[in-house]
Order: C-alpha cells, then structure tokens, then sequence
C-alpha cells in the first residue's frame, strides 16, 4: 500500500478546485450579479437589490450545496460498486436503483388514468416525487437484497440489478405510451435532473443520508482494500464478505437513492469520476481514493451545474445532458487507451 | 373603484343565491358568512319589494358576487377595496380550492378571512405562463403590465411582440422548469400559473420567496364559454373586472346567436378529428371543449359518445372504422396540406373527407415567431371559433364568413 503523505498534494489541488468550483458557481447565473454584491451578500453587507440576497441566499447556494452532495455521493457509490463488482463500468446504478426510482414518479406523474386522483394532491407537499422516488428505489433495493442472499456469486447481483432496470423501464415506457404530452413533458423533466430548487431543508435531509452513506463507506475502506484482492484473498483476511457485501449496498443506496430522489437519475458521474481520479491519483487504496473521489465528484458537478446554467443566458440546459456530455467522452478515453488502463 | 360603477343584475342574484352561500363558505369564517347570509337576505327581500336600485344601493356594503354564469372554475366576490377570488380544481381532481385576495393598498382585510395569498392590485408587475393568459391581458389593455413569460416565441399578438422585441419583456425558459433566479429578479407582484398536477416545483420555489402564484385553471374548463369567462378572473387583478365582463357579454352574445344560427341548418354534417402520431390516433374526447364547439355548430362529433374531457388515443383501425366517411375533419394536429398528410401516412387517404377535400386547421395560422394563433387567441374568442366552424359545416347560413383561425388544407 502506498504511503499517504505522497498524495497529499494531489488532494490538496482537488480541495483547491472544489474551491474554485463552488466560487465560480455561486458567482454566475442566468441573472448577472456583480461580484461585490455577492460579497455584500455572503458577509451581511448592504445589497443594491433585496432579489439578489434571495437568489444568492436560497437558491445559488442551496444549489452548489447540492451539487456537492451529488456529485461527491454519486462518486463514492460509483467507487463502492466498481470495486465490490471488480468491474470497471459498474456504477452507483447498476443495483436498478435509478429505475426503481423512474418507476416510482411514474406512476405518480403518469399514472393518473390507472388511479385516478389517487395521487392528486400528493403532489402538492412538494415532497411528492422525493417520496414516490425513495419508496421506488427501496422497492428495487429489498430486491436485489433478497435475491443476493441467495447468491454466492456477486457478479449474479450485476445481472439481477441489470434485469430489474429492464423490468422498471418496461413499465415505464406502457405508462408513456398512454399519457397526454403533458404529463409525459414533467416526467421527461424529471428525467433530465436538476439540483436547483431545493429548499435549505431539504438540503439537510439529503446532508444526513450523505453523511449515513459516506459514513458507512468510510467504516468499509479496509475492507474494500482487500477486496481488490479478490473475494477469496479477502475471506481467507477473515472478511465477512455477505455481511460486507449488505454494507456497501446499503451505503450505495443510502447515496444513490437520496441524491435520485432530490435531483433525478444524474447519469455518469458516479461511474466517470473514480476512473478521472484513478488518472490523476494513481492509487489503491480506498484510504485515499475515497477522500479524492469525493473531492472530484464534486467538483465535477459544480463545473456541470454551473455550464448548464449557461450564464448570462435565460436558457438553462438539463444537468443530465451536461454530465453525459462530459461523462461520455471519459469512458470512451478511458477505453481507447486500455493501454495504460488503471484499475 | 368599481362600487360606483357596478350594476349587479338582481335577477341573477335571486338564482344564483344557494351557491353564494356555498360558494363563500370557502375560507371564511362563521361570523362574516352569518353577516353575508343576512345580506343576502336583505336583498332577497328588497328584490321582491322594491326596484333594482334600491337593491344596489343596499348590496354595494358587503361582498357582492360577481356573476359568473359559464365557467366552473372560479368565483368572484367584490367587497370594496378587496376582492376574493376562488380556484376550484385548478387542475383535474385537485379535489380543493385555493382562495386568493387581491387588495387594493391599504385596504382593511377582516382578520377572521382564511386565504392562500394576498396580493396588491392593481397589478402592475405580472407574469402569466400561457399565451391564453396574454391575450386576456391584451383585450384588458394591460399587456405593458407583463414582465416574463416562459417560451417568448409562442406568442404571437402584435402588441406583445413589439414589447419583446423592446426588451421589455424577460423570457423564463420553459412552463415545468421555469428559470428561478430571473423570476426572482423580477419580483413580480404576481406569477399567473398553472399546474397540471399541483407538482410543479418551480412554482412551489417561487411561492416560498414571497412572490404570490396565483393558478388559473381556464384550461380545465370544457365550455367554449366558461373558458373565455376566464377574462373576468384576469380583470379582478386590474381593477377591471366591469370591463371584463361587457367584453364577455359581447363575446356571450355573438357566440349565442351563431349557435343559434347553426340550429336553424338542415343537417347535422358528420366530424372527424385530430391525427395519428406514429400509428396511434390522437383526437379530443367527447366532453371536451373542441367537442363541444362542434356540437354547437350543429354537426355531430364521431367520438361524442366518449367520456371525458382531455384527449384520446385510438387505434388507427378503431378510427378509421367509425369514420371513414366522416363529412368534415378539423383540427388533423400539424397538418397544413394534403400532401403532408398523404406522406405521413397513406391511410389517410381512405377518409372520405381527404378525398372531398373537406379538411380544416387551425394550425396553419401563426405569429412571426411560430406560435399558433388560435391557442392564443381562440380560448378568449370563442365566438369567433364557432363561426368559423358553422361557415365550414353551413357555409349558406354565414356565405360572407371570412375565418379567423380554420383554413382549409393546401
């Protein structure tokens, strides 16, 4: 295992990009604020417009907080699931969390004509989709859960997780078929993900699965170092590898399914930026993979949310179609030069 | 203003009275419905007794309904200086009414009144999110008073267009996700939303800043006039409610006397709508609004005997059994000409309709930027609608009808 302190510069760069990131987010924006104002703003000074403390206050801030938590959760549980799967194109998806969650405001967006007003005015809470999404992302994870208690091997998990995807979207695309435009309109928003519009509570509530998930990732970094041994080398370690397997799929959940539930089904951060990281910190170990996966995640996520906000202009552009603009090309780099491929 | 100037009609009122009195009980508490029930009932009396001016006189004190004979969708209450306005149902089965006051400044708002929002009128700082919503301001004269809309391009009036291209008017991205930080920057005094769900989010974000979302539900409404009924809703934010309502009048009327007119034809031509995308055949329902301009014009819809007010998705085969030999066939989606639609798809030829060339779009109509001039303007002019399709269906009973929004097919 290699020595921390060599990678201390590394992470120290990616905490200064965070930083940067998370400055240049906050200070552009469909409306142009000068950049003193938003110093006025953030130390309580004098503000030529009370609008601009709002959008600063409770929506660019709420937003870059989100996008942190996105990015760096989706990162962590694309790490996780890359090295319980030891595949390198697993990602925090591959459980059909992503799907469970699609089906879930599926049915409460376009379900209407199979429930009728079941769900109307479940919607108005504004934690509608957020509850609709986590009980669909349980659903699928209780599951994949069961199912892996009944399998000795983990790839099985991969193509379990893979068939439940299929299932969920099957549903999904019967219901489409049937909806007016409009409903199918607001489930395509939904699909393309947003980390704006969240208000500060629920920022916190999606903090606290963060902390539960990264927590747990942290509590397993050992355990993930033996693992790239292999399962065998890591059970004759004397690792519990069923009772290990359950933690890092509830980690992932806890992650993934909290940060699909806010800001939709974000694509390829969590599968691109392990591999980005193993690029830039050629490491093994979890003990600083982990920190520096966090760190590019969000990273990464500040920069896609600040171009989707294609500042100065009135438009802005789905977050999800940024990330896989960006997530795309890095996997197939990643593939091309399978030369020097790390993992 | 408005108390000097406003004529209620006591003929109505003895009516309408039962669903006041259900009508008010929305947000209110017991004390002022006790003191509006005994109003009512004063000029119940008075309207028996004495002549209408008496009765108006009595009646100007407290809340006087504003009469609203179409629309389903909202109430309207006048109480001097404030006005209640209620939303029924702002979107299918909401299954609850929002109660919305609109104050003019200072005015005193009795504490025991339970409503969603407040806001100061008149408004001078709005913004609407559907081009249905433009043309009422326009007809208000009171389109200098919008600041932002979602999809600038869908509108097409000229008046608004030349305050776009002034500048004057922010664009908001799009109805489901609407650019929060512009909204927020413009501070409107009101934001003339709709949902259709309760589930839009940015609105929700809106709300919460502090800047009141009022939901129109026009869109809901299935009568040609209760839909156009809506101006009177948008004249209550601008102290305009008494010419909201002789617009409406003038619109109830023509809109009357055309269907009266079409009752006089010998026939009743047989109608086909909408058009297939991809092998699925969308068209309106039964109930629906368009369904109801075409019964009105005295010519049977194929599809009338389905429920339900939105719109339909059947089968090809399904639609060209039932009307193969349809009459007339209006509204075929975004067709414009014969050979569109032969191209899309070469079933269409087997309706008798294509083959007589009795095909008509509304869709061919547009502003300079696109935007179908009869989603703007036809929900506000229904009249004009209806005698577009009665000149279609009975063109000897209108022979000099020159139409607004249907044209025939190239």
């Amino acid at each position: 295992m290699q020595k921390a302190r060599t990678y201390k510069p590394a992470l120290f760069l990616l905490l200064l990009l965070v930083l940067a990131a998370l400055v240049l987010n906050i200070s552009l924006g469909s409306v142009s604020i000068p950049l003193d104002e938003i110093l006025a703003v953030l130390f309580n000074g004098q503000v030529s417009r009370e609008s601009w403390r709002y959008i600063i206050l409770e929506y660019r801030i709420p937003k870059a907080l989100t996008s942190i938590l996105a990015g760096s959760g989706l990162a962590v549980s694309g790490m996780l699931m890359q090295t319980m799967f030891r595949n390198p194109l697993a990602g925090p998806y591959v459980l059909g969390l992503s799907s469970g969650a699609s089906l879930g405001v599926a049915l409460v967006l376009m379900g209407a004509g199979l429930f009728g007003g079941l769900f109307s005015g479940f919607l108005l809470s504004g934690w509608g989709l957020v509850i609709a999404s986590s009980i669909g992302s349980l659903l699928v994870l209780l599951a994949v859960m069961l199912a892996s208690i009944r399998l000795k091997d983990t790839m099985a998990i991969l193509i379990i997780g893979l068939m439940f995807a299929s299932l969920s979207s099957a549903v999904v695309s019967v219901l489409a078929y049937f909806s007016p435009a409009a409903e199918l309109q607001q489930y395509i928003f939904w699909s393309f993900g947003s980390v704006g519009d969240l208000t500060w509570s629920e920022v916190g509530v999606l903090g606290f699965f963060w902390m539960m998930g990264t927590g747990l990732a942290i509590l397993s970094i050992k355990n993930l170092n033996s693992l790239l041994l292999g399962e065998q080398y890591a059970r004759s370690l004397g690792m519990n590898i069923n009772r290990n397997r359950a933690i890092l799929i509830i980690s992932t959940s806890f992650l993934a399914g909290s940060i699909t539930a806010f800001a939709g089904p974000i694509a390829f951060i969590g599968l691109a930026v392990p591999h980005l990281i193993r690029q830039v910190v050629p490491a093994n170990d979890h003990r600083i993979l982990l920190p520096a996966v966090i760190l590019g995640g969000a990273a990464l996520m500040l920069i896609c949310d600040t171009a989707a906000q294609m500042p100065g202009s009135e438009y802005t552009l789905p977050i999800n179609a940024i990330t896989s603009l960006v997530g795309a090309p890095v996997v197939i780099w990643l593939l091309v030069r399978k030369r020097k491929f790390l993992f | 203003m408005s108390n000097q100037n406003f004529r209620p009609k006591v003929n109505k009122y003895v009516y309408v009275a039962p669903e006041i009195l259900n009508n008010l009980t929305f947000g209110l508490e017991m004390d002022l419905l006790q003191n509006i029930k005994f109003l009512l009932i004063l000029l119940l009396l008075s309207a028996c007794k004495s002549d209408n001016k008496e009765a108006e006189i009595t009646f100007t004190a407290e809340g006087i309904e504003i009469p609203v004979d179409y629309a389903s969708g909202f109430s309207l209450t006048d109480f001097g200086d404030f006005k209640l306005v209620v939303v029924k149902d702002p979107w299918p089965d909401a299954g609850r009414s929002f109660t919305y006051v609109l104050a003019e400044k200072g005015a005193e708002i009795p504490s025991s009144l339970k409503y969603d929002q407040k806001i100061t009128i008149p408004v001078k700082n709005m913004v609407v999110t559907s081009t249905t919503h433009v043309a009422s301001l326009e007809i208000l004269e009171e389109e200098e008073t919008l600041t932002g809309f979602p999809g600038l391009d869908y509108i097409s009036s000229q008046r608004t267009r030349q305050n776009i291209a002034e500048g004057k008017i922010r664009e908001l991205g799009q109805n489901e996700i609407l650019n929060t930080e512009v909204l927020l920057d413009l501070q409107p005094d009101v934001v003339i939303g709709f949902s259709i769900d309760g589930g839009n989010k940015s609105l929700n974000m809106v709300q919460k800043s502090g800047i009141p979302v009022v939901l129109n539900g026009d869109w809901t409404e299935t009568s040609p006039l209760g839909k156009a009924e809506w101006i009177k809703f948008f004249g209550a934010f601008y102290n305009k409610i008494d010419e909201a309502s002789s617009f409406f009048e003038d619109v109830e009327q023509d809109y009357l006397e055309a269907k009266t007119l079409a009752g006089l034809a010998k026939n009743r031509p047989t109608v086909l709508s909408g058009a297939m995308y991809k092998d699925q055949w969308y068209l309106p329902a039964g109930e629906s609004w368009q369904a109801r301009f075409i019964r009105d014009a005295h010519a049977d819809y194929l599809f009338s005997n389905t429920g339900g007010s939105g719109s339909l998705s059947l089968s090809m085969e399904n639609v060209l059994a039932e009307a193969q030999d349809a009459d007339f066939w209006v509204g075929p989606a975004q067709f414009h000409s014969y050979n569109e639609l032969q191209q899309a798809s070469p079933h269409y030829q087997k309706f008798s309709a294509f083959q007589e060339r009795n095909v008509f779009t509304f869709s061919s109509e547009k502003g300079e930027t696109g935007g179908v001039i009869f989603y703007e303007l036809g929900p506000v002019r229904p009249d004009l609608v209806l005698k577009d399709l009665v000149s279609i269906f009975h063109p000897y009973l209108l022979p000099d009808h020159q139409t607004t929004f249907y044209k025939p097919l190239e």
